[in-house]
């Protein structure tokens, strides 16, 4: 029973790694993206500390942003994380977006998202 | 008086030996038949076999129809050609020497060099007719081969409709992101804290490397496009064009083939004259051969 199990471990791994080595620079800029959304939307962390936070997250997304743009293994690589990503530039490459629509970050996120003062003062309590 | 070994216990071992010895001989002398043979089974059935594909698909196109007559060059089809070739021009001299000793002899003599002319041209025909063969053979690998180049190709730059939405959706991203490169390094980099990032500089050094090289590589004379005309073309065109002319080229050889047809009913025809002693024939045939001959010496010198 060892074989199949080894066999299976392998085919496993045969699998994720290529997937993982391929979208390297994706996976690092949504890693990235989702941890200064997790600092934009955080109610824990203080203002002070959120700005300086978001100034230097910027800064590394601005270059993960031009790497994934540049990577050529992306070039034509026909897969739902690397369709998706380009399909919603807007969403995926946050500061060039944002500073191109003149916006900050929150709130062109925010719009991307469609939450908006309108939006947000026109829902009400309701069943489904 | 009995001797041991005898067919009572076994095998006699000295026919055994003669028996090993026998099989041995023979298995040597279909040995040397064999391998003398295969050179005349090799010139008998001469072959070209190309350069992989996958090699071609990367070269150049300029450089990729001198590989292949190159690798033509240097096959078993490309000497026999030649050496068909070379028989046929020695057989052309030889015919037109005949034809001069003819006109010179009388009698006994014209007759038997008639008979040797004959005998010739039905050689020479039959040569052309080889050559004419082995030359098609080399056309119909060089078609097939193109075909596999453009399939190689296709492969290459065949897409799928969504990897060509993909393509494009990444060109327009890339577009509009360098669009705003200067306006996000100002606003970002420009009265924050810090300059902009070592990515960033050394990102615009390697660049201008990049295009010196770039520039470098797009007037190197090996990677020149394929022109026709005067003008530049694509590598999938310059090989279709190449399947193209080969092709017309054994179109034309099958129009050869109906004048080699024509002179070999000629020869027959000749043939038969000689049979019959028909004399009152000998100026007219020596036109019609004369025309013959001029004509495939015209056609192969101009191949």
């Amino acid at each position: 029973m060892k074989n199949p199990l080894k066999t299976a471990l392998l085919a496993a791994a045969v699998i994720t790694v290529p997937g993982m080595a391929i979208a390297g620079s994706l996976e690092n800029l949504e890693r990235e993206r989702s941890i200064l959304l997790e600092v934009m939307f955080s109610p824990s962390i203080e203002n002070g500390v959120r700005h300086e936070k978001l100034a230097l997250g910027k800064r590394r997304l601005i270059d993960l942003e031009r790497i994934l743009l540049r990577d050529k293994s992306v070039i034509g690589r026909n897969t739902p994380e690397v369709r998706s990503a380009f399909e919603n530039y807007d969403l995926t490459f946050l500061v060039h977006a944002s500073v191109d629509k003149g916006l900050s970050m929150v709130d062109h996120w925010m719009e991307q998202v469609g939450v908006s003062t309108h939006s947000i003062m026109g829902s009400r309590i309701g069943r489904r | 008086m009995k001797y041991p070994n005898t067919n009572t216990h076994g095998s006699n071992p000295r026919s055994k030996r003669v028996s090993f010895a026998l099989m041995t001989a023979a298995c040597g002398l279909s040995a040397f038949m064999l391998t003398n043979s295969m050179p005349v089974l090799a010139e008998k059935n001469p072959e070209w076999r190309p350069a992989p594909t996958e090699r071609l698909v990367k070269l150049p196109s300029v450089y990729l129809k001198k590989v292949i007559e190159r690798d033509f060059s240097e096959s078993d089809l490309a000497n026999a050609i030649g050496d068909r070739d070379a028989r046929i021009a020695l057989k052309g001299k030889t015919l037109a020497d005949l034809r001069d000793a003819v006109d010179d002899a009388e009698g006994e003599m014209r007759t038997e060099l008639r008979h040797q002319f004959l005998a010739e041209k039905k050689e020479y025909v039959k040569l052309l007719g080889e050559r004419q063969e082995l030359h098609r053979k080399q056309l119909r690998t060089k078609v097939r081969l193109y075909g596999r180049i453009l399939k190689g190709l296709k492969r290459k730059t065949g897409t799928s409709a969504t990897t060509q939405r993909l393509l494009k959706k990444q060109e327009e991203a890339r577009e509009r992101l360098e669009r705003t490169t200067l306006s996000v390094d100002m606003k970002v980099f420009g009265f924050g804290v810090g300059g902009e990032s070592k990515y960033s500089r050394e990102y615009q050094k390697n660049m201008q490397s990049v295009q010196t090289l770039m520039a470098a590589l797009k007037d190197h004379p090996m990677n020149a496009e394929a022109e026709i005309d005067g003008k530049r073309i694509a590598k999938e065109d310059y090989v279709r064009q190449l399947a193209t002319n080969a092709e017309a080229e054994m179109a034309l050889l099958d129009q050869e083939g109906t004048i080699l047809g024509y002179m070999a009913k000629l020869v027959a025809l000749d043939a038969m004259a000689l049979a019959e002693n028909l004399s009152n024939l000998d100026p007219y045939e020596e036109d019609i051969d004369d025309k013959g001959i001029n004509d495939s010496i015209d056609l192969f010198i101009t191949r």
